[in-house]
């Protein structure tokens, strides 16, 4: 297998640094991943301005690509049983830049991508926009297989930095609207929907996980009041996560009633509900 | 912000080279200005106008930071 090259470049806008790294190894934007290592900054007055820094990695090929044919990615995901209540195991770390992120497949194969490289290509897009939104944030990307059997895993990219926390916004309002968007323009490109997950710190995972503590609850409470009890307004993707833990409920069932931002889910006996 | 928004709009329509942002800079709110092949009107707007809601969502947070106030527009 040949030596895959790989240069640091900074330059005065992403842009620029890219532009003179692909001079450098005498590549085509499609032929490299681009890692954003630090963004450009104007300083204030230009004191404290900096260059912006990327990493080239050319992407590796067995054979120079056909066309209409796509490499294949070499790295098998380790699947592993998850564990109950663990909802977040990492099952693969694919930060290292090396995997294609086959951006310039052309249209007319309709090829299936794996999951990992279409998580691979999401990472590319999340770090894309996020450049442009001037925010610096390390991207972990993980695969979480689902429990429900022939159900496709979850691709989650969950962003570490310092001050995060407007990434997040209102109610989620933030993370919802970046993961609407990579989600669009990703599976505009494979043609296929994907299950990507955008998250800020594990926050979705403590919601999730504070949200099904909340259903049990509000559960046992509705069963020994033998009524129906209402949550908070709440998103669609929270209100799903009540729905899907009480599912299997030997006691209640759930229902949500209410419109637009006053949507919420109402917890009830059973009983009462076939009635 | 004006890259942020060029950036999700050729990621989204069928014809990138008709995308186009303008910024309108004022005191302290900037106004973008985007235009999309006719075609590609819907996809920028989305079902319930969901995709436009959420550029503009992103724009709002970035623009904050800058101590700004900015605005979308969807020119036809």
């Amino acid at each position: 297998m040949s030596q895959v090259s790989s240069i640091e470049v900074a330059g005065a806008t992403v842009d620029a640094a890219v532009q003179d790294g692909l001079a450098k190894l005498g590549l085509t934007r499609d032929r490299v991943t681009i890692a954003v290592l630090r963004e450009a900054s104007r300083g204030v007055l230009g004191i404290g301005a900096r260059d912006a820094v990327v990493r080239l990695t050319e992407i590796e090929l067995e054979e120079p690509p056909l066309p209409g044919e796509t490499p294949l990615s070499e790295t098998t995901v380790e699947t592993t049983s998850d564990d109950e209540g663990e909802s977040y195991a990492i099952l693969a770390d694919l930060t290292e830049p090396t995997e294609a992120p086959l951006m310039s497949a052309p249209a007319s194969a309709r090829q299936r991508y794996a999951q990992q490289e279409i998580l691979e290509m999401a990472r590319q897009v999340l770090a894309d926009l996020l450049v442009r939104m001037e925010v610096q944030a390390e991207i972990e990307p993980r695969i979480v297989q689902s429990k429900v059997p022939g159900e496709d895993p979850s691709l989650i990219l969950d962003m570490q930095g310092k001050d995060l926390g407007f990434l997040i916004g209102r109610q989620g309002e933030t993370l919802a609207a970046l993961q609407h968007l990579l989600r669009l323009i990703v599976n505009k490109s494979t043609e296929q929907r994907a299950n990507l997950i955008v998250d800020v710190e594990g926050y979705k995972l403590r919601r999730e996980r504070a949200l099904q503590k909340l259903a049990l609850r509000i559960a046992d409470q509705a069963t020994r009041r033998n009524r129906r009890v209402a949550l908070e307004p709440m998103s669609a993707y929270e209100r799903r996560i009540i729905h899907m833990t009480l599912r299997n409920h030997p006691t209640v069932a759930t229902e949500s009633v209410g419109e637009g931002d006053q949507r919420k889910v109402t917890i009830l006996p059973k009983q009462s509900f076939e009635q | 912000m004006k890259e942020l928004i060029e950036y999700i709009a050729k990621s989204l329509v069928d014809e990138p080279a008709e995308v186009s942002v303008t910024e309108i800079e004022g005191a302290s709110a900037v106004i973008m200005e985007l235009r999309v092949a006719p075609g590609d009107m819907g996809r920028v707007i989305g079902r319930g106008g969901k995709v436009a809601n959420a550029m503009r969502t992103l724009l709002r947070v970035v623009a904050a930071k800058q101590g700004k106030r900015a605005t979308l527009e969807i020119i036809e």
